[in-house]
This record gives C-alpha cells, sequence and structure tokens, in this order.
C-alpha cells in the first residue's frame, strides 16, 4: 500500500513548439480519487493519454505500479481501465455485446466473465437495457456502459477523461457514487474534470495550467490556503456593481455567487474599510458584506488565473 | 501467453468484427446479392467474345463470275453482317455507309488473277477500336485463303499454267528415268499445293473464353469487395474514437488484424463458392483440382484483405480509405490479366502488373484449372500470395503499434 500506483517524472511532450505537459513530477498513492483540474487545452488529456499508453512521451518518465508507461505500455494494459472523453464504444453492438467484447479482449477468464457481467449491469442500472444497441442509449447511459467496459477486468487503476461532461446532474450523481463505491474497494481513479462539485469528492486534486502542474493538495488544504475569508457584497443592482468592482482599484476579479458580488482582492479588510469610508459608486446600492469560507470554485479561480498574492500555500 | 488465451482474444474482436458487418444491412445486401449478380453479367459478357455481325458491304468493281462466287463465300460467313451499298467510285466513306468494314473487289480482278498476278484487294476498317479491326482483318483474311484453297482457284491459276507449257516440256518428262520423274512431281505439287497446319488445341479445346475468364470474374469481384471492406475497418475504428479504446486493451496488434480478418476471410469464401457455383451451373464452366484451387482462393483473398487492411492502417478516416482503395484497384482491372492475357502488356507494364495480386491469382488458377497444372507450376505464384498476406498484414500491425492514436 505504501508505494504509489502512479509516478511521474519530468514528464513532458511537445507538438512542434506547443508544449502539452510541461515537465509533470508527482505521484499518486493507492485508493486515492486524484482530481486532475484545469482549464480547457492545460494539458489533461494529453497526460492522460500518455499514461495510458496512447501518446509516446517527448521526454520524462511515467510509471504506472513500477513499469514504463511508454516501454512497458503492452504489460501495464491490464492494469487499468480507461474512459475516453469522447464516447467510444460500438454503437451498433448492444450492451452486452459491447461488455463481452471487451471481457475478451482482456482476457477475462470464460468461467469469470458471466457473472462479472451480470454485477456490472446490475452495478450500472443497464440490465433492463442489456439488449439494447449501445448507440440508441441515452448520454449518461452510454457513459454508464464504457465506464463498466473499463471495468470488466476490475483493473486497480481507473482513469478517466471528464467523464461527466454533458451528463445531467442525476447521472453525475450516480456515477460519482459508483467511483466512491470503487474508491472505497482499493480502486485508485485518476479522473479529469472542470466541474468544481467533483473535485471537492476528490482525495486529492492537481491543478494544471499550460501543461504545468501547479499544485496538488487535498481539497481542504487547497481551501484552506487563502489568506483570509472573501469578501461578499451585497448590492443593487447586481450586474451593473460586478463591473464597477472589477475595475476598482486593489480588486482582482469578482464573481456572482447567489445573488451577491464576490470579490478576489489581495486585501479585502482594507477595501472593505475604506469602502465604509467612503463608498466610491453613487449610482449603486452597498446593502450588506459578510465573509465567506473559499470553496473549490475559489480555489480553481485563483490557480488557474495565477492570483498567488492570495494564497499562502507554495507552488508544487 | 497460451493457445487458448490468444485464441480468445481473437474470437473476440472477430465476433465483434462479423456484428458490424451482420448489422448493416445495406453492406449485407451488396455482399450477398452483388457477386451472383456480376457474375452473371459478367459470364454473359465474356461468353462469347468472337465479333458476330458487323456490318460490312461488298464493293465488287470486278463484276465476274469469280468475284460473285466470293462474295457468296464470305456473305456465308457470321464475322459479318453483309450489305449491297451504292458504289461512288471513290474510298467508300465507312461512316456514311453504316458499316464497320468495306472490301471492294477491284476492277479487272478475276483478269489479273489469270495472268497469275492477282491485284490486291482492298480492305477498309473502322480502326478506332484498334483489337476489333485487328480481329476482322485476320477473319477476313482467313476467309481468302478457303476461297483460295477452293478447287475453282485451283483451276484458275495451275490450269492455265499447265495449258501454256510448250508440249515438249511432257515429253521431256516422260523420257525421264523413274527416281527423276518422282522428285519433280513433288517439287510441283509443293510448288501449287498450299501448306496446311494439322491444329489441335490443347487446355482448352473449346477456346470457350468463358473458361478462360473465370477466374479474371472471381479474382475481380472478390478483390473489390475485401479491399473496399477492409479499408474501413481500422479507419472507422480511428474515425470514431474506438480504436484508442481498443489499444488500451492488453490485445496484441496480431490478434487484432486477424480477428478483423477472419469474419471477412468467410464472408470471401463463401461468396467463392457462390461464384464458382454459377460459373459451373450457368455457364458450364469446369473446375479441376478442387484442393489446390481452395489454396489459390485461400491465399489470395488473405493477400486481397491484407492489402485493405494496410489501407486502412495508414488512413484516418474511412473516406480517405476509400479513395486509396479505388486507386489500388483501379490499375488492378486492366492490368492483372483479368480479363486479357497480360502478355499483350509491355514488358515495363508487366513488371507493375506483376505486383498485383490478382495477377498472380489469375495465372495460378488458369494453371491449375485449365491446363491441370501440378504445383511446381504454380509455386511461384502462391508464394507470391503468400508473401503478400505475410506483408500486408503485418505491416498493418505495425502501423498499428507505431500509432498515435
Amino acid at each position: 500500500m505504501s508505494d504509489p500506483i502512479i509516478v511521474l517524472q519530468n514528464l513532458r511532450k511537445a507538438y512542434g513548439s506547443t508544449i502539452a505537459a510541461n515537465d509533470l513530477t508527482m505521484s499518486i498513492p493507492r485508493g486515492q480519487i486524484f482530481g486532475f483540474l484545469g482549464a480547457n487545452g492545460a494539458g489533461k488529456t494529453t497526460t492522460m493519454r500518455m499514461l495510458c499508453g496512447l501518446t509516446k512521451p517527448t521526454s520524462g518518465h511515467g510509471f504506472i505500479e513500477g513499469l514504463d508507461v511508454w516501454t512497458d505500455r503492452y504489460r501495464i494494459r491490464s492494469k487499468f481501465g480507461y474512459v475516453a472523453q469522447k464516447f467510444s464504444l460500438y454503437p451498433d453492438l448492444t450492451v452486452t455485446e459491447n461488455l463481452e467484447f471487451f471481457g475478451g479482449a482482456f482476457r477475462v477468464p470464460h468461467e469469470t466473465l458471466a457473472p462479472r457481467l451480470e454485477t456490472l449491469l446490475a452495478q450500472m442500472d443497464l440490465v433492463e437495457k442489456r439488449d439494447e444497441m449501445a448507440g440508441q442509449l441515452s448520454g449518461g447511459m452510454k457513459q454508464l456502459l464504457a465506464l463498466a467496459c473499463a471495468l470488466v477486468h476490475s483493473p486497480p487503476l481507473l482513469f478517466l477523461d471528464e467523464p461527466t461532461s454533458g451528463l445531467d446532474p442525476v447521472h453525475r450523481q450516480q456515477l460519482w457514487n459508483l467511483l466512491y463505491e470503487l474508491g472505497t474497494n482499493g480502486t485508485t481513479i485518476f479522473v479529469t474534470t472542470h466541474y468544481m462539485d467533483e473535485a471537492e469528492r476528490c482525495t486529492e486534486v492537481g491543478f494544471v495550467r499550460e501543461g504545468r502542474l501547479l499544485v496538488k493538495e487535498t481539497p481542504r488544504r487547497l481551501k484552506e490556503s487563502f489568506k483570509s475569508k472573501l469578501l461578499e457584497l451585497e448590492i443593487e443592482p447586481v450586474m451593473p456593481a460586478l463591473a464597477a468592482l472589477r475595475n476598482a482599484p486593489g480588486v482582482l476579479d469578482a464573481t456572482l455567487r447567489s445573488g451577491r458580488a464576490r470579490l478576489y482582492a489581495a486585501e479585502p479588510g482594507r477595501l472593505l474599510a475604506d469602502w465604509q469610508r467612503a463608498w466610491p459608486f453613487p449610482d449603486l446600492k452597498w446593502i450588506s458584506h459578510d465573509w465567506v469560507e473559499p470553496d473549490m470554485e475559489d480555489v480553481f479561480k485563483a490557480w488557474s488565473q495565477g492570483y498567488a498574492e492570495l494564497l499562502d500555500l507554495p507552488a508544487a | 501467453m497460451n493457445l487458448r488465451s490468444i485464441w480468445n482474444a481473437i474470437r473476440s474482436v472477430a465476433v465483434k468484427e462479423f456484428l458490424h458487418v451482420w448489422r448493416d444491412k445495406r453492406i449485407l445486401a451488396l455482399i450477398f446479392i452483388l457477386p451472383p449478380f456480376f457474375t452473371l453479367l459478367f459470364g454473359y459478357a465474356f461468353e462469347a467474345t468472337e465479333l458476330t455481325g458487323v456490318p460490312a458491304t461488298i464493293i465488287d468493281r470486278d463484276r465476274t463470275e469469280q468475284s460473285a462466287k466470293l462474295a457468296e463465300l464470305l456473305g456465308k460467313k457470321k464475322t459479318f453482317a453483309w450489305k449491297t451499298t451504292k458504289d461512288t467510285g471513290a474510298d467508300p466513306d465507312l461512316l456514311r455507309l453504316g458499316v464497320g468494314a468495306a472490301l471492294v473487289i477491284p476492277r479487272d480482278w478475276t483478269s489479273t488473277l489469270e495472268a497469275g498476278t492477282p491485284a490486291p484487294l482492298q480492305l477498309f476498317l473502322d480502326g478506332t477500336d484498334a483489337t476489333s479491326a485487328e480481329e476482322l482483318e485476320g477473319r477476313l483474311r482467313e476467309m481468302l485463303g478457303d476461297f483460295q484453297g477452293q478447287e475453282n482457284v485451283q483451276e484458275l491459276t495451275v490450269k492455265p499454267l499447265l495449258e501454256e507449257l510448250p508440249p515438249e516440256i511432257f515429253d521431256v518428262l516422260k523420257n525421264q528415268p523413274e527416281a527423276n520423274r518422282s522428285k519433280l512431281k513433288v517439287a510441283f505439287q509443293k510448288l501449287v499445293q498450299p501448306w496446311k497446319t494439322d491444329t489441335r488445341i490443347l487446355y482448352n479445346p473449346g477456346l470457350r473464353f468463358i473458361d478462360y475468364v473465370t477466374p479474371g470474374i472471381i479474382g475481380l469481384i472478390l478483390q473489390l469487395l475485401t479491399v473496399t471492406l477492409m479499408a474501413c475497418t481500422i479507419a472507422r475504428e480511428r474515425e470514431s474514437g474506438t480504436l484508442a479504446q481498443l489499444i488500451v486493451t492488453p490485445l496484441r496488434r496480431m490478434e487484432i488484424v486477424i480477428g478483423k480478418v477472419l469474419p471477412y476471410l468467410g464472408i470471401s469464401l463463401f461468396l467463392i463458392g457462390v461464384t464458382i457455383g454459377v460459373a459451373h451451373f450457368h455457364f458450364g464452366v469446369h473446375f479441376r483440382q478442387p484442393l489446390m484451387l481452395g489454396i489459390i482462393c485461400l491465399l489470395f483473398l488473405l493477400c486481397s484483405l491484407g492489402s485493405g487492411l494496410l489501407i486502412s492502417a495508414f488512413c484516418h478516416t474511412q473516406t480517405q480509405a476509400i479513395q486509396f482503395a479505388v486507386f489500388y484497384l483501379l490499375p488492378v482491372f486492366p492490368l492483372s490479366g483479368a480479363f486479357a492475357p497480360i502478355e499483350r502488356l509491355p514488358d515495363g507494364v508487366r513488371f507493375v502488373s506483376e505486383i498485383f495480386p490478382l495477377t498472380h491469382f489469375c495465372e495460378a488458377f488458369r494453371m491449375a484449372n485449365l491446363r491441370n497444372a501440378d504445383f511446381s507450376f504454380i509455386a511461384g505464384d502462391l508464394l507470391f500470395l503468400a508473401v503478400g498476406a505475410i506483408v500486408t498484414c503485418g505491416g498493418a500491425a505495425w502501423i498499428l503499434s507505431r500509432t498515435d492514436a
């Protein structure tokens, strides 16, 4: 249990002059749900594809259970399951046929495949759909089937590339419940996502920006890494208020949260004191203010925008 | 890795691949309707290749008994459909006369025959289609030979010759010793008797073109289907993203390749059976050495499927794959010897045609079936097909292993 299941050592991928992954170094212990976060094009998918042996690293190394992800790629393929960003099952095969195919491809012995299929169908709530063509399923069911296909050989590690993008909240919930279940049973999960509520459910998250790993911490530690609580103002009318606050000196950004303006500023206490003395926006009506705990959305904003002055956590 | 596990992996891919074809009802209809249909179509098209009923005219400027006899004899042959046209005195205008050939018997032709200096007959041929023109010329020469061989011409040319000899010659001959006389007789006979050949046609005694062209028909249809179907398989997976999913499984490249080839091989073998059935029962084509033919077909199919797979592994989309398949198949049609012997091609082009599996398939098939030849005559072609199958399938696997999917 002690040695990490995934190790990255200066893993780099360059496409010409574009560096998709820039000297990534980190390790992920067994049994974690690791959330890999970053904006589109930050290098999440490239990193995952390198770990899956689909793309050759330009330099550096990645290891899964001690085996090199490129040179030993044929040997490590039975050790993980992979759910791609795009639906990539066979639409002209039924649910069962897809599962049977991947079972065969992953060399699941015949005797164990049949009971395994029943377990997965039940787990994914796909028993009634077992004879339907995969192409006819709804988006959420397709994703559940993709997950089932990736799990058919009971791998110790699971890669998921934005598994919930485009899913309705019910299916997102269902998928995450399944991931939790897998996590509690010891499966390591490496998942990329844009959804911060999902990041919150991970045991650890890593932020990438422009191919670089900025930080890797537990969600709790990340939220605690803000130097202070965030200032939230109730102002009317709120939309012009956001525009005005964003341009105010000392304010990095302002976002709308439940009808209030949340401020990102290096010294919010001083701003509040100044404004209480002299409110600089005569057209806007200040109703109240509040101090709130930062959530993952704020963490993501701070890391992806590079608001280092808000944080007292050293970068990875 | 034991054999059982390899077989299970291959079977998974093969079953999946078969289901793709089985579920696509349009492709399925294409596969099962086109081969027998094309066999019938091509079979009828090539059953009789002799030119018959070519519209032609005889312009008789001689107007003698002799020229009328020639016209009558020519009229009996089915190659030409003779019609009478007006003689303008000038060279015949084929297009205006609505004919493909015109034979002009020149004025005083009979007299020149009698004088022993026969004037040439003038033949005008439409050379647009070079092959047909050549064939018609040959056919007409043959007919003239027949005519010449007939006794009346013998009489015409030999009798006057004899009559003109001075009578003393016969006395001289009579006085010759027996040995000399028979020598002279032989010499004289040599002079006036046309040479003859005693022709025996071997291997395809009926000179049935359909028997010759059958492997061409089988090969062409099967090649078309196998290459185009196969060319789509990997390209489709690449296009839809399932290739990445396939590659992250522990399947080996060769297992993927073999698994993908197997169902199409099965379908193709079935189709060869159908095509052979149609050729045999409908067109009366006989098939000898079934085991040898089976091996030839199997290797040809593997080679052909391999080519399709190689195209597929190389291309990124199905559209590209189909374009490549078409451009691969295009030169095969005229250059493979499917419908005409490659011996007709110039040396440089023949070299190119040697790289097509279909060329070797047709060669080997004709050797085994028409010539009833044993293995030693076919070994070279079989070796080429076997190497082709290994190289193309191996190449596809190699591209797959290098893929940055």
